[in-house]
């Protein structure tokens, strides 16, 4: 009998374990589909939260764009803990090959992605008392980014990049392996790239409103901000169109929310109040990334040979060069009376707007031109390499995680 | 025994701290205002924030017709915003005390504000305003609590990323299954230490940015203009003037046209000698062409006078600006102005006044003061008048549009309120708040008209030899009252002593 059980037990852990490696091989991991769900909640939380504060002004801890933010770090926290607690302590054959898949820190196991998201819960956790005591001492928010805000953005970004990292293991393990699951995986981690993105394009919303964009700081924030992501999106995803699909899932999410924040009424209900509201505000139209974006994946397709740094200095300047191309007359049609409709949104404004200010009366702020024009965009044309060149770098290391 | 020399200093000391800490009155931030609106009588007492922007609490207490429901709305004083009201928020009735209402109110910029309140009740629909000038005036710095539990999250912020980025180094690229080798683990202790660098350079630049804020912050707090004074022989002139920030912070003037008339004057100046306050005068100098006041001094008793000068600038907003003033022996004075007024009380260190004051013509004034007094507490002081006989006097008289002034001020120097039957808001800015909320005004509960010049449309109505102020002290300490009520041509200035726990 006892002999019999020797036998019969090792077999069942073998099926198990086969059974749990051709469910892995062909479907995509249930924490894979909650982190996509996080990282949607914090980026539709982070917008709905910026019109909650342009059209109602006044918020406490529980208005649903806070909960939407929030919800990003308890899904994160569920899936992280529920990873790190099986790969670190249970017995099971999942838990072995969770293991086979883990990281160790501090003598806990699990995905690198989830140890991050983990940092990011983290700092999201002490942005809530550092931002409250900020709020007393220098008074509420009147700006997006203050110290408080940077730690709860830089938290949200860790967990997205930390559900993005879980995302990537698993893709790069099912490249490797020719996993059926591969397209899947690859279609998530694209979706998630467009977010990260609008990330990025949230962190410099104040720099990159239509009214500023004939401004050299425009040029500077988006060369900084955004070719890093692009190269390191599309080196990582190992996908020819990545830059486009992430600047259209960026632009086409922003024109969603344009088009639905108008179904919602809201009031404001703080002064003062410059000018009636009557719905949440919506962003402002999104930038023209997608030109730069077709031409970067275009260059980068054909320059497969060239060094990094190459290819880093040449898409530099492109970028720069096409985004100043497109969005420099474009801001003037947003500024025109021909962009007064429902889908631009150029006739929706902040219940605080001043009626001189410049974005009700459609006119550029502080425009610059000529020498400083030129000089600056040099200036940005080499950060858009230097970012280019960190994202090729990065995203070529993020290639090769297993784990 | 202080001499003369020490005296001047402290005096210069607590002038410079009265400067720094001063604004609508001085120490006093909160507005307490009574409001007869319709059939409701209200006293108000609105609890500004200390920064900018921030919440103001809100407390309402009627007497009057019986009330169902409030709602407030905060909206500038002044200007384009004022037109545009924000969606009002409902007061809370207490469970135990339905006439007591309380409230938050949102005021997310400095300057002046209004309060208005949309009343419910048995007498129908009615609408008051009431000003708040908001202010931020403190910093707040961060509680040794706070400091150690951010310090704690922070270098779990900062271990963990070390963590993290040498895990990554050494097992995120790892086929599954396979072990780190001996060059993995070197490069992930490289890889630590370089993360560990970033991290405490990180927290560098963090703590350089947030000095960057704070110091914005500190920039854009509320400073009054300043008071300058030259004496020569009697003739007092007062300059009130602001440090140009545009053009290398040169002091300049404030130009006359830029005040309003409150009840009739321009500047309302409260002159007290230190430290005793046993000498005070309610004077109001005259506008010279442009800028600055003129005041022939009456004969006062030499030594160091705190000077007190409420203003109120064209959007509402008061301020009263501080001095000190020297008086040297043996000055000629002018004779008192027909509405001026003064008194000398005993010295404060003679021990404090009852709640009888002994007048000099024999009328008297009482109080009638609270068992106890409580800081930030509001409380309606009532004071009579009473003839030599000992009855209310008769042949009462407005003095300057209202039934009487107060001052509380504080023994320490650090506060400082002129007030009125109405309340401590300053005259003009409720007559502002009014016009933009399409109230029409009254004054002298609720039976006169007030003209828009800012002067009382002396009502034919017999004025009340008792008065009662709208006040609360703003902290704990001993207070000096001085009270002032006119009958015939004579007014009176009664002197207090408070004791406030």
């Amino acid at each position: 009998m006892s002999a019999d059980l020797a036998h019969t037990q090792p077999l069942l852990a073998d099926a198990a374990a086969a059974r749990t490696h051709a469910l892995l091989r062909t479907a995509v991991p249930w924490y894979i589909w909650a982190g996509a769900l996080a990282v949607t909640s914090a980026f539709i939380g982070g917008q709905w939260d910026v019109a909650w504060h342009r059209s109602i002004g006044r918020d406490t801890f529980w208005t649903p764009a806070h909960m939407a933010i929030y919800a990003c770090g308890v899904i994160a926290g569920i899936v992280g803990l529920y990873l790190v607690l099986t790969a670190t302590f249970s017995r099971s054959a999942y838990a072995s090959q969770l293991r086979k898949v883990s990281v160790n820190i501090f003598g806990l196991r699990a995905p690198l992605g989830v140890f991050l998201a983990g940092w990011g819960g983290i700092a999201m956790l002490t942005s809530a008392p550092f931002d409250n005591w900020w709020h007393n001492a220098y008074g509420l928010d009147v700006k997006i980014i203050s110290p408080p805000h940077a730690l709860l953005i830089l938290g949200i970004r860790a967990i997205d990049f930390g559900m993005l990292f879980l995302m990537l293991a698993a893709m790069n393990r099912a490249s490797d392996a020719g996993d059926a699951n591969y397209t899947s995986l690859r279609r998530i981690f694209l979706y998630l790239g467009g977010l990260v993105l609008g990330g990025q394009m949230f962190f410099i919303m104040e720099y990159t409103w239509d009214v500023a964009v004939h401004r050299v700081i425009a040029y500077v924030c988006l060369a900084i901000a955004v070719p890093v992501v692009f190269a390191t999106i599309s080196q990582a995803s190992r996908f020819r169109w990545a830059a486009t699909t992430i600047s259209l899932i960026y632009a086409g999410s922003i024109v969603a929310f344009i088009l639905l924040f108008l179904l919602f009424p809201a009031q404001p209900k703080l002064g003062p109040v410059f000018y009636p509201v009557t719905h949440l505000v919506p962003p402002k139209f999104p930038i023209l990334l997608v030109v730069p974006a077709i031409a970067l994946d275009l260059l980068w397709h054909r320059a497969r040979a060239w060094k990094f740094w190459q290819i880093a200095l040449a898409s530099g300047f492109i970028f720069v060069a096409l985004i100043f191309a497109v969005e420099w007359p474009f801001a003037n049609f947003l500024l025109s009376h021909a962009s007064e409709n429902r889908f631009f949104g150029t006739i929706y404004f902040d219940y605080n707007s001043r009626p001189d200010g410049f974005d009700r009366l459609r006119h550029f702020f502080r425009p610059d031109s000529g020498t400083t024009l030129c000089l600056g965009l040099l200036w940005a044309s080499l950060y858009a390499s230097i970012s280019t060149w960190l994202g090729l770098l990065f995203g070529r290391w993020m290639r090769g995680v297993q784990r | 025994m202080i001499t003369a020399r020490w005296k001047i200093g402290i005096c210069t000391v607590l002038a410079i701290f009265l400067c720094a800490s001063a604004h609508a009155h001085v120490g006093n931030k909160d507005v307490y205002q009574t409001v007869a609106a319709g059939p409701y009588k209200l006293f108000v007492t609105v609890r500004t924030p200390l920064v900018i922007p921030g919440i103001a609490e809100l407390e309402v207490r009627s007497t009057g017709a019986p009330i169902h429901a409030i709602t407030i709305t905060p909206l500038p004083l002044t200007g384009e915003a004022s037109k545009h009201p924000p969606t009002p928020d409902a007061m809370k009735a207490s469970s135990s005390d339905p006439a007591f209402f309380s409230g938050s109110l949102w005021l997310m910029a400095s300057g002046s504000w209004q309060v208005r309140l949309n009343i419910e009740g048995a007498g129908g629909s009615a609408l008051a305003s009431v000003p708040v000038p908001a202010v931020p005036t403190k910093i707040m710095g961060i509680q040794r609590p706070m400091a150690t539990m951010l310090s704690v999250l922070g270098c779990i912020l900062v271990v963990g990323a070390v963590g993290i980025v040498m895990a990554s180094v050494r097992e995120a690229r790892l086929l599954p299954g396979s072990e780190a080798d001996s060059a993995r683990r070197q490069h992930a202790l490289i890889a630590g230490a370089a993360a560990f660098t970033l991290c405490v350079l990180a927290v560098y630049f963090a703590g350089k940015w947030w000095k960057v804020e704070a110091a914005d912050y500190r920039a854009g707090m509320h400073r009054n203009s300043e008071l300058r004074t030259t004496l020569q022989g009697n003739l007092l002139h007062l300059s009130i003037g602001t440090f140009d920030t545009k053009n290398d912070g040169e002091w300049k003037q404030v130009e006359n046209a830029q005040f309003l008339t409150d009840h009739g004057h321009l500047i309302h100046l409260y002159a007290i000698r230190w430290p005793e306050m046993d000498a005070v005068y309610h004077l109001h100098p005259i506008p010279d062409a442009k800028t600055g006041f003129s005041e022939m001094l009456p004969p006062m008793p030499p030594g160091i006078y705190h000077l007190y000068a409420d203003v109120v600038f064209r959007n509402g907003f008061p301020e009263t600006e501080t001095a000190t003033l020297a008086v040297r022996p043996g000055m000629t004075g002018a004779p008192l102005g027909s509405e001026d007024a003064s008194a000398a009380p005993q010295p404060i260190s003679a021990g404090p006044l009852g709640p009888s004051c002994r007048l000099p013509d024999g009328y008297s004034m009482e109080w009638e003061a609270p068992a106890s007094l409580k800081a930030n507490t509001p409380y309606s002081f009532v004071f009579h008048l009473l003839d030599p006989k000992g009855k209310p006097a008769e042949d009462m008289q407005p003095y300057l549009g209202m039934p009487g002034h107060a001052a509380f001020v504080k023994s320490d120097g650090t506060a400082f309120a002129h007030t009125h039957p109405d309340g401590s808001a300053a005259m003009p800015a409720v007559m502002l708040a009014n016009e933009s909320s399409g109230i029409p005004m009254t004054g002298m509960d609720g039976r006169s008209e007030m003209s828009h010049s800012g002067a009382m449309d002396m009502s034919a109505e017999p004025v009340s030899s008792t008065v009662a102020f709208p006040y609360g002290f703003p902290s704990r300490g001993s207070y000096r009252i001085f009270i002032q009520m006119k009958h015939g041509s004579t007014v009176e200035t009664g002197v207090f002593d408070a004791n406030v726990q």
